[in-house]
């Protein structure tokens, strides 16, 4: 095995007056011939797999895990090393590794992209492991291994490695596939349970789907340039074709099933329910990002896409973003409705980049840059929230013992950590200032205003998408309040669930912290996070070593200077008025009970409950969503006791279902036909026989 | 001259839900047959009000006494953006509407917070509405916003209301937008047909029920930040419809804004005692209605300016 570099570390001009010092430090040092950065990746990837290897065979759970969280850890940093400064500016790192037939030599390159990509997901999956300490503490204490649980965390950093690097299909595809089985085998991790069997064989299907249709866009490709090296396939990307318009179609469906874009997505909520709290997290948040990756990909080896294509991927995305959000307001269970949020803000980020391929299509950089720059940063903090909000759930069920919204409330009076910051991030997810996704979204809206020649009826069409794009915040906003105000707020609905013995560990509320750090960083310093990506968006717009002024400057004049301002007022209004409130208002300990307009009786089973708050809304759109109704009505003079259950269920899937049911019945019926005689099957055979050999000597 | 500006912006939003309460009240009373209360009457409801010792839910946590002060923080904050004079506004900044909008967002959350924190079945059915009314009108702003955008080539809260030329399309789309605006006022600051602030009938209410178990200060402060709110939504109004902008005649485009905020006022009055509150099923209809309209002026606004070109 032999490891080169090809190309010399010359660090591009980086001109950055107010650049921290830490990162030009950073960038000097690794600027040195002494790192050797290939030397670094080499390192990592065997200390992961160390890791992986060590916590299986290690005698028991403590020391499997310690030593898998050292390898991780020293693998993040090491890998960091090489990342960062690549992300700010430095020349992309290449190798290669030889190998046997048939790939012959697999390419690496980590450029500002794939950077972009490994500097949040390694960190983010180190610290899901250190949450899985605290969440499956009750399994470290028993017999059970497991060692197997961190090993496969760390074969999914493995898979980064491969996935965000590697400059060949094959090699991808492996990639692909080992952060598949991984994660479904961190889905079924409590495999006793029927159901979380089925929803993690419902994802091995789907991720299975979407790597059919990758092969299938691999194998047109390689139809063409008859190569598996990403090198070759760019001049194929880069003219217009037949082939290419397939190609990008069967992309485009391979990496909206891997991120769980509607109507793809419905594997998601199962297996997020299904699965460990910090396992859902990062796939949510971290994992199946790389659909996102390979559609960058994507975009970065065409140059310039079609105009239909950026139509396609917004129009889809906007799709995703609505049915996404529209469904978590339906959700009794938190885990299946932090998974549809997901598929809400995959769709937030795909309308990013379909903004992004219009302007690359019309030649207008501001509103490419604005749009790859937003999807790019969206990326980064629906991850931060996202597994945030997922190991607030996860704490959540610790505590209560159940995922059921209807069974808990007033949980924020004895959950001192959890509630804030699960009310934290759930107002970022909400896109809502201060937070980090209003960012994010305030750059796609700007993309979405802008006007540009060319543009004909589609220049009516932005604004319609920028409405509807409210219209998913106004819906997010209903649905966090629903979440929230369930989850914490009131009494608890049920005595069962109210967790009266439980106390929060602090392994789990630790990574929550940090992920609420990257959250409000975000948010209150913007222009530092555009620095984030501003390289991964210049690669895209096809400059390479975009300079920061260049940046800057195609982005609307010190756009996010303002947006900083209008935090701090923000934030200093909100501390001059709550110091005027409490210093000069009167205040008291008063207490009463809540006025139930005149009922002397009232009970915790008389709250609000998440479907009634929802039901408004529900109304509208009655239409689109399909309920499954379980009554069993009082009658007669001397009734027996009733029941009404209402069950909002997928109708993706239950449309699924029913065609496949119906399908096999319309088969059956059709091979009912066929005569079942042995000179029919013997004559069919036969001709088939002839065409086959027909279609080969003639071809 | 900015300061002048900044000062009368602050002393509109200071002062103005004060008499634009009053002023609805007083149109109210006027069509009923009364005399009806000053027209400075909130001042001394508020002060009352303010003065008095706060009694709290037993149920209730930290969210609630915080809840009202992000309110009266966003739409403080938000007040900034609004251009009471087309042409003017405390501060902007290419894209500033957004931050206007999910700044009000956050003081909505808050308020529908506060009511599910005291666990009262009512006050979840307010918030559960407000949630759902709030989310539909969301999209209208943001597209009427979007058709004063292609039509002004401006980015910023204060500029995109300018009207750029005197043909009767431009006039005509400006009033049917101000139309627009109205509606939405209407639906966000919880008046008649949307809601009614004078029922007496805690199922009926959508604002007023989310606030049943706010006292002293902290009902002071939630009202007040209503106010504001509906200021600023009048203040759109009126600088869609002023036919003067800063630029030119600043004195003039201030008395005209202050003028047609106060005609807001009374328009509000009188739909109030001129129609009765719709049906809860049917507000998404009229939201709707009002979404048309701006995608009418959208596609008019887009074809007029393809002719151009």
């Amino acid at each position: 095995m032999r490891w080169c570099r090809q190309s010399p570390r010359v660090i591009a001009p980086f001109e950055i007056e107010c650049l921290d010092h830490f990162t030009r430090d950073l960038i000097k040092t690794c600027s040195d011939e002494k790192g050797d950065f290939v030397g670094f990746l080499y390192a990592g990837s065997v200390a992961l797999v160390l890791g992986a290897i060590l916590s299986i065979v290690l005698p028991n759970n403590k020391l499997r895990i310690g030593v898998n969280l050292i390898a991780q850890l020293l693998s993040c940093l090491l890998v960091l090393r090489v990342t960062i400064p690549v992300l700010f500016g430095a020349d992309a790192v290449i190798g290669y590794l030889p190998w046997s037939f048939p790939v012959e030599q697999i390419d690496f390159e980590i450029n500002a992209i794939g950077a972009f990509f490994l500097t949040f997901s390694l960190p983010m999956t180190f610290l899901g492991s250190i949450y899985a300490v605290g969440y499956l503490g009750h399994s470290i204490e028993g017999k059970r291994h497991v060692g197997v649980h961190f090993a496969l965390l760390t074969m999914v950093q493995f898979s980064y490695l491969i996935i965000y690097t590697v400059q060949n299909a094959f090699a991808f595809l492996v990639g692909w596939e080992i952060a598949a089985l991984s994660a479904w085998l961190l889905v079924i991790w409590e495999h006793r349970n029927q159901k979380i069997r089925f929803a993690g064989f419902n994802y091995l299907i789907s991720t299975h789907l979407s790597l059919l249709f990758l092969v299938a866009a691999f194998t047109v490709v390689h139809g063409v340039t008859n190569s598996f090296q990403f090198a070759n396939f760019v001049p194929f990307f880069q003219a217009p074709s037949m082939q290419r318009s397939i190609a990008f179609v069967l992309l485009l469906t391979s990496f909206g099933l891997k991120s769980a874009f509607f109507p793809f997505h419905t594997w998601l909520p199962r297996a997020h329910s299904a699965a460990p709290a910090h396992v859902s997290a990062l796939m949510s948040g971290v994992i199946h990002k790389a659909g996102l990756f390979g559609m960058l990909k994507m975009i970065f080896m065409m140059g310039e896409p079609e105009l239909w294509m950026g139509w396609v991927l917004i129009a889809a995305s906007a799709m995703s973003a609505f049915m996404g959000i529209l469904y978590t307001l339906v959700q009794r269970d938190i885990k299946r409705l932090l998974g549809y949020s997901s598929t809400e803000n995959v769709g937030i980020v795909g309308m990013g980049f379909g903004v992004g391929c219009l302007g690359l299509s019309l030649h207008n950089p501001t509103m490419a840059a604005l749009g790859f720059g937003g999807g790019l940063l969206h990326i980064l903090n629906h991850a931060l929230f996202k597994c945030l909000l997922f190991y607030g759930a996860g704490s959540v069920y610790r505590f209560t013992h159940t995922i059921d919204l209807e069974k808990m409330g007033g949980l924020l009076k004895v959950m001192r950590w959890t509630g804030p910051l699960f009310l934290l991030g759930s107002l970022a997810s909400a896109a809502l200032p201060p937070f980090n996704a209003f960012v994010s979204e305030f750059l796609i809206y700007a993309g979405l205003f802008q006007s540009t020649p060319g543009l004909m009826l589609g220049q009516m069409a932005l604004p319609l998408f920028a409405a509807l794009l409210a219209f998913v915040g106004g819906l997010s906003a209903m649905s966090i309040t629903r979440a929230f105000g369930l989850m914490f707020l009131g009494v608890p609905r049920d005595p069962e669930h109210a967790g009266r013995n439980s106390h929060e560990n602090v392994w789990m509320i630790v990574p929550m912290v940090l992920h609420l750090v990257g959250i409000l960083a975000v948010g209150l310093a913007p222009v530092w996070a555009l620095r984030l990506v501003q390289h991964p968006t210049g690669m895209l717009l096809g400059d390479k070593n975009i300079t920061s002024e260049k940046w800057f400057g195609l982005l609307p004049t010190s756009l996010l200077q303002s947006v900083t301002t209008v935090t701090i007022v923000f934030v200093s209004v909100f501390a001059v008025l709550l110091i005027a409130r409490f210093l000069i208002l009167p205040k008291s300990n008063r207490r009463h009970v809540t006025w139930g307009c005149g009922y002397t009786l009232p009970n915790s089973r008389m709250q609000y409950s998440g479907s009634s708050f929802s039901f408004p809304m529900v109304a509208v759109f009655r239409d689109i969503l399909t309920f499954w109704t379980k009554e069993d009505l009082p009658v007669g003079v001397f009734p027996k006791d009733g029941s009404y259950s209402t069950n909002c269920i997928d109708s993706v899937e239950h449309s699924t279902f029913d065609f496949l049911k119906r399908g096999e019945g319309l088969i059956k019926l059709g091979l009912a036909r066929i005569p079942e005689s042995m000179g029919f099957s013997f004559s069919i055979g036969f001709v088939g026989l002839i065409i086959l050999v027909t279609l080969v000597l003639f071809k | 001259m900015n300061i002048i500006l900044i000062i009368f912006q602050l002393a509109i939003v200071a002062i103005g839900p004060i008499y634009m309460i009053g002023l609805i009240n007083r149109v109210k009373s006027l069509w009923a047959g009364r005399r009806g209360p000053r027209l400075n009457q909130s001042w001394f409801d508020l002060l009352r009000l303010l003065q008095k010792t706060p009694v709290y839910s037993q149920v209730t946590s930290w969210v609630f006494p915080i809840a009202p002060i992000v309110i009266l923080a966003t739409t403080v904050t938000a007040s900034m953006f609004v251009p009471l004079v087309p042409g003017f506004a405390p501060y902007s900044f290419s894209g500033d509407f957004v931050a206007f909008l999910y700044l009000l967002g956050l003081g909505k959350v808050f308020l529908m917070l506060g009511a599910l924190d005291t666990g009262s079945a009512f006050e979840g059915m307010g918030a559960s509405r407000e949630a759902t009314y709030a989310a539909l009108a969301e999209p209208v702003i943001m597209l009427t916003l979007g058709t004063l955008i292609l039509a002004s080539g401006q980015m910023t809260f204060s500029e995109l209301v300018i009207p750029q030329t005197d043909t009767i399309t431009s006039i005509s789309i400006r009033i049917a937008l101000a139309a627009v605006m109205f509606i939405v006022l209407l639906i966000e600051t919880s008046r008649v047909p949307a809601d009614d602030p004078t029922t007496h009938l805690e199922l009926t209410m959508v604002h007023e029920v989310m606030i049943l178990d706010h006292s002293g200060p902290e009902l002071a402060i939630v009202q007040y930040a209503a106010g504001i709110k509906m200021v600023l939504l009048a203040g759109v109004i009126s600088a869609l419809l002023n036919p003067f902008s800063f630029d030119h005649l600043p004195l003039l485009a201030m008395v005209v804004s202050v003028t047609l905020i106060a005609f807001v006022a009374i328009l509000v009055g009188l739909t109030e005692s001129l129609t009765a509150r719709l049906r809860f099923r049917a507000i998404p209809l009229f939201t709707f209605a009002a979404f048309l309209i701006s995608l009418i002026c959208l596609v008019i606004v887009h074809s007029s300016q393809g002719s151009i070109q």
